[in-house]
């Protein structure tokens, strides 16, 4: 009971008058990024990030989760209106909300998106509010080695079930050790990897980076496409969106099965895209209507949009509990949180309660604002989707361009987005996974800091790692999840020799 | 035309010649074990290693059985090559003339140029939001929130 106890100082914390102004902005704010292509969840709230810097702690985390939210529920106004995917996960949405739009049905699509989304948020953030504290209280006790096996879980389960091809996660998660890596390392106090430009000593900062991976890569992906907004209706109809939401109970099943795919892939991380697809495909299976899916079924609506969002939202457990965050936009919040002068991981439970629990106060208020705002305000961004697409272009090109600049003032920054950019768009057209990138550019510092500690705790032994039995199991199922494709791929080979080289993953099968 | 195999390859020969730098890189550091616990260099050296050997395993399969990447010879059309280059081209350009011209002319020229050349607008709708973007900018980033964009080289010579 302890846990409601806080829980209601937070919402004292959260609901106040320039917190809920807060809310209302981070969500618009958030709506529009998610409504445009080429602006996305992760570097619209790194964007943010340096504006926040003069803020409260708990104001500027209310303000960019808020935009959170915001996005995500955006990405799916345009996947159904316009069948374009504002973001990455909600390319599962349009498989069935454009074409019930489509059919004349936009309000029931939306609504049915919408309070599906809302259901995924609310157990994604009741699950943090019961379990948040006690996996910190559990963590309190790591030391070096279980933090090193955390993490060596967290970047295996991106190997094990990110879904993208599993040798093309190893290089970007590694990419990202390499580039965390350049600078002066903390330790010995050395220069790393600046490869004989003097610049770089101050390192390379993860926002840089999610600006061009995510703002002029997705850009790029997108302005390779003509661009066709072929838009049905998008006047909302209230008494249908009420009956839409009254309808949604009648598809229990799908709802927590959703949720909890989503829950799980937010913590462990896998991410909302993952998720989003996973549920898709998992409901594709098992619903009794599993062969209308792609026609305006509203099953094929709940699950992308239930897992995405709970998967959005419990991200931020392993992010506030254990300084690991779940899906790229969070590894964005948790680098805020660092340069906010607060050390994300078990300690903020105890050093920072009014933060924490500001934070999970929020969130359910936050996803009521977000559904109660982009409800009110499809009209609006549907319309801002007119603007062609040639004039919305230079204008992210110049946001991202001088929005990389702002972060320490440096020019070189600008050239290393753009480097980043090209190098966002080849993984996207190439199907690599970008998220397990950012995380290790946010987190690959500290992971190595665990690894060296926990190797001058044992003075040079792995040993340490198997020392006892909490470590072993994180490592062990930490290894588990790195072998499991290869045992897929195995198992295949066995059953069927002849298509045994099929490696092309789901996500990359629905997308092509 | 570019086929998706080509694609895959020099994506694996950019990330795998990133991953030899990191490699070469970190031996400057010194990798294995010193007194000091383990030395600075033993981690990049590691990633960098996974980094070449996984573009190897990567470059491989990009090459090796063409049957699995049938389904999609091409990667791009040259109709996609151009609207590509269309976007990265100016936007190139205009980063490159940020240290001359400075973040206001440069991002005026830019969106003056991306609009009218092509045509895509008429050349005095092309200019109000040309004009209006450094205006915007100015206002957000040196009045709001007391961030000094570059001014440029030109502007530093006549002296404002």
């Amino acid at each position: 009971m302890d846990n409601l106890q806080e829980l209601l100082h937070g919402f004292t914390i959260a609901v106040t008058v320039p917190h809920l102004v807060l809310m209302v902005i981070g969500v618009l704010l958030g709506i529009l990024v998610g409504v445009l292509p080429g602006l996305g969840a992760p570097n619209g709230v790194s964007l943010l990030l340096p504006l926040t810097f003069g803020m409260q702690p708990v104001s500027a985390i209310i303000l960019l989760s808020s935009m959170y939210w915001g996005a995500l529920f955006g990405g799916s106004v345009t996947s159904i209106l316009f069948n374009i995917p504002g973001e990455p996960s909600s390319v599962a949405t349009t498989f069935d909300g454009y074409p019930m739009a489509r059919d004349g049905r936009p309000t029931t699509a939306l609504a049915t998106a919408f309070g599906s989304a809302a259901f995924g948020a609310l157990v994604g953030v009741i699950l943090i509010t019961f379990l948040a504290s006690w996996v910190a209280q559990v963590a309190l006790a790591f030391g070096p080695p279980e933090y090193f096996a955390v993490y060596f879980l967290a970047f295996a389960s991106f190997v094990g079930m990110g879904g993208a091809a599993p040798m093309k996660t190893v290089v970007a998660l590694a990419i990202g050790f390499a580039i965390a890596a350049i600078g002066i390392d903390t330790v010995s106090g050395s220069v790393r990897l600046t490869m004989g430009i003097d610049e770089l000593v101050k390192g390379v900062s993860f926002v840089v980076a999610v600006m061009g991976l995510f703002g002029i890569g997705e850009l790029l992906v997108a302005v390779e496409e003509e661009f066709h907004a072929r838009v049905v209706s998008s006047t909302i109809d209230w008494r249908e969106v009420f009956r839409a939401v009254a309808r949604l109970p009648r598809h229990g099943v799908a709802l927590l099965r959703s949720a909890a795919i989503g829950c799980w892939m937010g913590i462990t991380p896998g991410g909302p895209t993952a998720a989003s697809f996973m549920s898709y495909g998992i409901a594709r299976r098992f619903s009794r209507r599993g062969r209308h899916f792609g026609t305006g079924e509203v099953e094929g609506i709940i699950s992308p949009e239930t897992a995405d969002h709970a998967a959005g939202t419990s991200a931020l457990l392993p992010m506030l509990s254990l300084g690991i965050p779940g899906s790229a936009t969070a590894a964005v919040m948790m680098g805020g949180l660092m340069i906010w002068g607060l050390n994300p991981g078990p300690m903020l439970f105890v050093d920072s309660k009014d933060f924490v629990w500001g934070l999970i106060a929020s969130m359910y208020v936050g996803n009521i604002v977000a559904v109660a705002l982009v409800l009110l305000t499809v009209p609006v961004f549907a319309a801002l989707m007119r603007i062609p697409f040639v004039i919305i272009a230079p204008l992210i090109v110049i946001i991202c361009v001088v929005g990389a600049y702002s972060v320490s003032n440096s020019y070189l920054d600008v050239v290393l987005m753009l480097g980043f950019g090209v190098v966002g768009y080849l993984f996207k057209k190439l199907f690599y996974p970008l998220a397990p990138l950012v995380l290790a550019i946010v987190i690959g510092d500290k992971a190595e800091d665990a690894f060296r500690q926990s190797m001058l705790m044992s003075k040079g032994s792995l040993g340490i790692f198997f020392a006892n039995r909490l470590v072993t199991s994180l490592v062990v199922a930490g290894i588990a999840l790195l072998l499991l494709p290869l045992a897929l791929q195995l198992t295949r080979i066995r059953r069927k020799p002849a298509s045994s080289a099929d490696e092309t993953t789901s996500q990359e099968k629905v997308i092509v | 035309m570019i086929s998706r195999r080509a694609l895959e390859l020099s994506t694996a020969i950019l990330t795998g010649s990133f991953g030899v730098a990191v490699v070469v890189s970190s031996l400057d550091n010194g990798i294995g074990w010193s007194s000091a616990g383990v030395d600075a260099g033993t981690f990049p050296f590691l990633t960098g290693l996974v980094i070449a050997l996984g573009s190897l395993y990567n470059l491989v399969r990009g090459v090796l059985p063409a049957a699995r990447l049938a389904n999609v010879p091409i990667a791009l059309t040259s109709t996609e090559l151009r609207r590509l280059a269309g976007l990265f081209v100016p936007a190139a350009i205009f980063v490159a003339a940020i240290p001359l011209l400075g973040m206001y002319l440069a991002a005026t020229a830019y969106v003056f140029a991306v609009l009218a050349i092509p045509r895509h607008q008429s050349v005095l709708r092309s200019l109000m939001i040309a004009v209006a973007t450094p205006l915007a900018l100015y206002v957000v980033f040196e009045h709001m929130f007391q961030v000094t964009l570059p001014h440029g080289a030109i502007v530093a010579a006549i002296g404002l």
